[in-house]
């Protein structure tokens, strides 16, 4: 699903940030934004309620540089992640080419975790998409919290199969927030590349 | 899918170029662009004497969503869509309309060109355009990615963070 401009010479991928809400989809963005220098980065746009949740999506688009020829660059997006905010999930996942679930390690916040994995894979499927053919990684982000659920419990819930690369995290503290970036990245590459 | 929303490379690209840069001077706008529904920018032109355009990525991707939301919106009262989108401010405003089914036509004016103008260029652009589009121009350019690709990618990344900035 990535566009490619010919004449220009430049490759787009879209990248989401996806998860149940306050799991720390927009402070993954906002790490990256703050430790990317400015030449590798565009402006951060974020449409948020005044009490600074998301409301439509935040936006992050990242300049690769050069690869084969063509400028590559990722444009990496949150979505809202309270329940009743389904209808902009839905159209932020339009062209989506690889997903970061961001996983909350809270033990009061393993149920939101299922309906939002169950959730993505109703949206997926308005645009025909499966979950397994999109490339998409697990991030387990809080890790920090003194009473976080295990990984094992997490995975057993999201990932039973253990089929998914997942990554421990404290997002606010920019600690796991590259890997899973990288990973899906990867992953994103390959098969544009397979497909070329 | 690896082929872009719109099929712009070769002479086409030069077209499609032209007939933005052909609305600019028709209806004195500052901007004109094409951008696909996902967000990405395809082509624009800029006025000779246009102020420098804001981030075009922050741009298209906004535009393109508030076209997803428009057209959500319109679907809740049992319409297909809104026929048009115009914003205007105390001094800039845009105005978009479809191209096709996968792109979006944005012009982007000011106190110095009358709406009335933009809109009907806008619209007499949108034929050309997807006239220009509906022509037979050859296959498209081959991507020719090695299996490095992902790879050299993976090393940028690196340096796009610096490794230093990790903890």
């Amino acid at each position: 699903m990535s566009t490619i401009n010919f004449s220009a010479r430049e490759i787009n991928f879209k990248l989401v940030y996806y998860g149940p809400g306050l799991s720390g989809k927009t402070t993954n963005l906002k790490q990256i934004y703050e430790h990317v220098p400015g030449d590798g980065k565009g402006e951060m746009v974020s449409l948020q309620t005044e009490d600074e949740r998301t409301l439509f999506f935040d936006f992050l688009p990242l300049d690769l540089g050069k690869v084969n020829g063509f400028k590559t660059r990722f444009h990496l997006y949150t979505v809202p992640g309270q329940v009743f905010y389904n209808s902009s999930r839905r159209l932020i996942l339009r062209g989506v080419d690889g997903i970061v679930f961001v996983a909350d390690s809270a033990p009061n916040r393993l149920r939101a975790n299922a309906e939002s994995l169950r959730n993505l894979r109703e949206n997926l499927e308005e645009y025909n998409l499966r979950l397994g053919e999109v490339p998409y990684v697990i991030q387990v982000n809080k890790r920090d919290l003194p009473d976080a659920l295990s990984v094992e419990m997490i995975q057993a819930v999201l990932d039973p199969s253990r089929s998914v690369p997942h990554f421990e995290a404290v997002a606010s503290e920019f600690k796991g927030v590259v890997e899973p970036l990288k990973a899906v990245s990867k992953m994103v590459l390959e098969k544009l590349a397979q497909k070329a | 899918m690896l082929e872009p929303s719109l099929d712009l490379y070769g002479e086409t690209y030069e077209r499609v170029e032209a007939v933005l840069a052909d609305l600019l001077v028709k209806c004195h706008a500052r901007y004109a662009l094409i951008v696909d529904l996902k967000g990405f920018v395809l082509v624009h032109q800029r006025a000779v004497w246009a102020p420098k355009p804001p981030s075009l990525d922050s741009l298209a991707t906004l535009i393109a969503s508030n076209h997803s939301a428009n057209v959500a919106i319109a679907k809740l009262f049992g319409e297909d869509a809104f026929r048009e989108t115009v914003q205007q401010g105390a001094d800039v405003g845009t105005y978009v309309e479809e191209l096709g089914t996968e792109a979006l036509l944005v012009t982007v004016f000011d106190g110095s060109a009358a709406l009335g103008k933009v809109k009907l260029f806008t619209k007499q652009a949108v034929v050309r355009l997807l006239e220009a589009l509906a022509e037979d121009h050859g296959p498209p350019p081959t991507l020719d990615l090695d299996e490095a690709f992902s790879d050299d990618a993976a090393k940028l990344f690196d340096g796009l963070f610096g490794k230093r900035t990790q903890p």
